[in-house]
């Protein structure tokens, strides 16, 4: 699975992909998680199939939903505690179920 | 509380969600983003030739010669001081992605626009010995054009999707290769924006104005940078920051939206001043703000990190703090933000309010009284650390660095009893739920599970 992350500078949520990355690999699955900066989410798009926004972001919501949409791929806000607290498994989690509703 | 919560999701949301997501104000962002990498390299140049250490004069005239800050001032020429050309193409093309769907071409219309700014600039003749000869004057690509380029920028490109829209195009016949038809597409929108532009210049060179730049300067530039510059302006764009942070929303992002022209002007209109060696014109820059008020991030929550690292009785909050330390070195404050949180918590909120807006005042104060350097237009990248970004926006002074250790100690100073009356709560909270456990476990009786 192709996970993008999103948030203003694409520097916070990085710190979230690499603890995503750990709770994936303690779960021994192989997924692409990427953060990126808001400007750039249009471009990687295409290679999503879960885009997750940071909760800082979420006023984008409706603006990413519609990119999700055209391209059937879910949008969701991840957790304000989680995102703070770097809980890469309880944002990985969410991001399977996500993927799961979907498919 | 929850009505708070209840106003901040129906009222709030909406209308940071329409600022942040305003296509003129995004491609404005987006577009100025362009220019960031040009004004960092420009300021490490700008730096170097301006160092105020004792002896580094003699010792670059030894290695580069007598003109030696000349010749590190050329890169600063190039970035700098012609940003205003970056600025206008980055604006227009980032703008005419989001009308790509109409079918704008982003490249065109960056092209376009940047045709259209200079075609808004006068040239000026000017005799080199015999022959005459014509120049762009440099001081309006750069700082004093910011405003004129974003304007053109955004102009153009509604001009471009106006008529794109209307299907006023040369259309190829099929076989023509793509790139061909294209560059057509393009040829009457950039013939219909030159003729506008070509004609408000005639216009305007019919008034006493006399030049574009001249007129948007005088209408628009100058009271927009009396207020945004001024203090109280700054004052309300930085409490702006914080309220919009307070209900999660990332505030120096969408504030800064609206205020990084009006900041990055002042930015270069400093830069300048401080290449020149003369007084620095302002104090509210974009770095007033990225470096001595967003110390450690927005509300400057380093200082609660170190509090917590120091005093936290609740392990969970010692973890926290723990967590949140490297992202704060590097001005990163969601951890602590989103974690601890402050969002919406009615004890945090009030010092995360009041932190940064007392370090506007000081900082104010010991910049306009002297005692600290001013922001020299020497762009750090935000993420520099604390300490080493003061220094070094200010030009090398240490009162750059000595301001924000002062900030910090005030930040550490008022968050200190917030955080303490939080874990008292908390650990209340926490009896509470154990007695509760236990109380529930003494009704069921032993059952074993």
């Amino acid at each position: 699975m192709n996970i993008l992350l999103v948030c203003a500078a694409g520097m916070s949520t990085s710190l979230l992909v690499s603890k995503m990355q750990k709770a994936a690999e303690a779960e021994s699955k192989t997924y692409h998680i990427q953060a990126v900066s808001a400007d750039q989410a249009k471009k990687h798009i295409e290679h999503a199939e879960v885009l997750l926004l940071g909760p800082q972001v979420r006023y984008m919501l409706p603006q990413m939903k519609k990119l999700g949409e055209e391209r059937g791929i879910p949008v969701d806000v991840i957790n304000s505690v989680d995102y703070g607290t770097g809980n890469g498994k309880n944002v990985l989690h969410h991001a399977e179920s996500l993927f799961a509703k979907k498919g | 509380m929850s009505r708070f919560n209840d106003f901040l999701e129906m009222k709030v949301m909406p209308v940071a969600g329409k600022v942040a997501a305003q296509r003129h104000l995004v491609a404005l962002r987006d577009g100025i983003i362009l220019t960031m990498p040009l004004i960092i390299v420009g300021s490490l140049f700008l730096i170097l030739g301006n160092l105020p250490i004792p002896g580094y004069a003699d010792f670059m005239a030894g290695i580069f010669g007598e003109s030696w800050s000349t010749k590190l001032q050329y890169p600063v020429n190039v970035t700098f001081d012609v940003m205003a050309i970056f600025a206008c193409f980055g604006i227009a093309y980032r703008l005419a992605q989001a009308y790509e769907s109409d079918g704008v071409d982003p490249l065109s219309s960056g092209a376009i626009a940047l045709s259209a700014f200079l075609l808004a600039t006068p040239y000026s003749p000017f005799q080199v010995g015999e022959a005459t000869a014509n120049f762009v004057p440099v001081s309006l690509l750069g700082s004093g054009g910011l405003f004129v380029g974003m304007l053109v920028a955004m102009f153009a490109t509604e001009v471009y999707r106006i008529i794109v829209k209307r299907n006023i195009v040369i259309r190829m016949p099929d076989g023509v290769p793509p790139a061909v038809a294209r560059s057509f597409v393009a040829l009457i929108p950039g013939f219909a924006v030159i003729i506008l532009v070509w004609l408000i210049r005639l216009l305007v060179e019919a008034t006493s104005f006399g030049d574009i730049h001249n007129l948007i300067a005088t209408v628009i530039g100058s009271p927009l940078t009396l207020v945004g510059s001024s203090f109280i302006g700054s004052f309300v764009a930085e409490l702006m920051i914080v309220l919009l942070w307070v209900c999660g929303l990332h505030g120096a992002n969408i504030v800064g939206g609206i205020m990084s022209p009006i900041w990055l002007k002042a930015t270069a209109e400093n830069a300048t001043a401080f290449a020149a060696g003369t007084d620095l014109p302002h104090i509210f820059t974009a770095q007033f703000f990225e470096v001595f008020i967003h110390v450690g991030g927005s509300g400057s929550t380093i200082g609660l990190v170190l509090i917590m690292i120091w005093r936290a009785k609740l392990k969970q909050n010692k973890q926290l703090g723990k967590l949140a330390t490297g992202p704060a070195i590097f001005n990163i404050n969601e951890p602590i933000v989103f974690g601890l949180p402050i969002v919406l918590n009615p004890i945090m909120i009030i010092p995360f309010i009041t932190v940064p807006l007392v370090m506007v005042i000081t900082t104010y104060i010991g910049m306009s009284t002297g005692l600290v350097a001013k922001p020299a237009g020497i762009v750090v990248p935000w993420t520099m650390p604390p300490f080493i970004s003061g220094y070094l926006a200010t030009g090398g002074k240490i009162s750059g660095a000595v301001i924000q250790l002062i900030n910090l100690a005030l930040a550490m100073l008022i968050y200190y009893p917030f955080f303490r009356a939080l874990e008292k709560n908390q650990l209340k909270e926490e009896e509470a739920r154990q007695r509760e456990v236990a109380a529930s476990e003494d009704s069921t009786g032993p059952v074993s599970r």
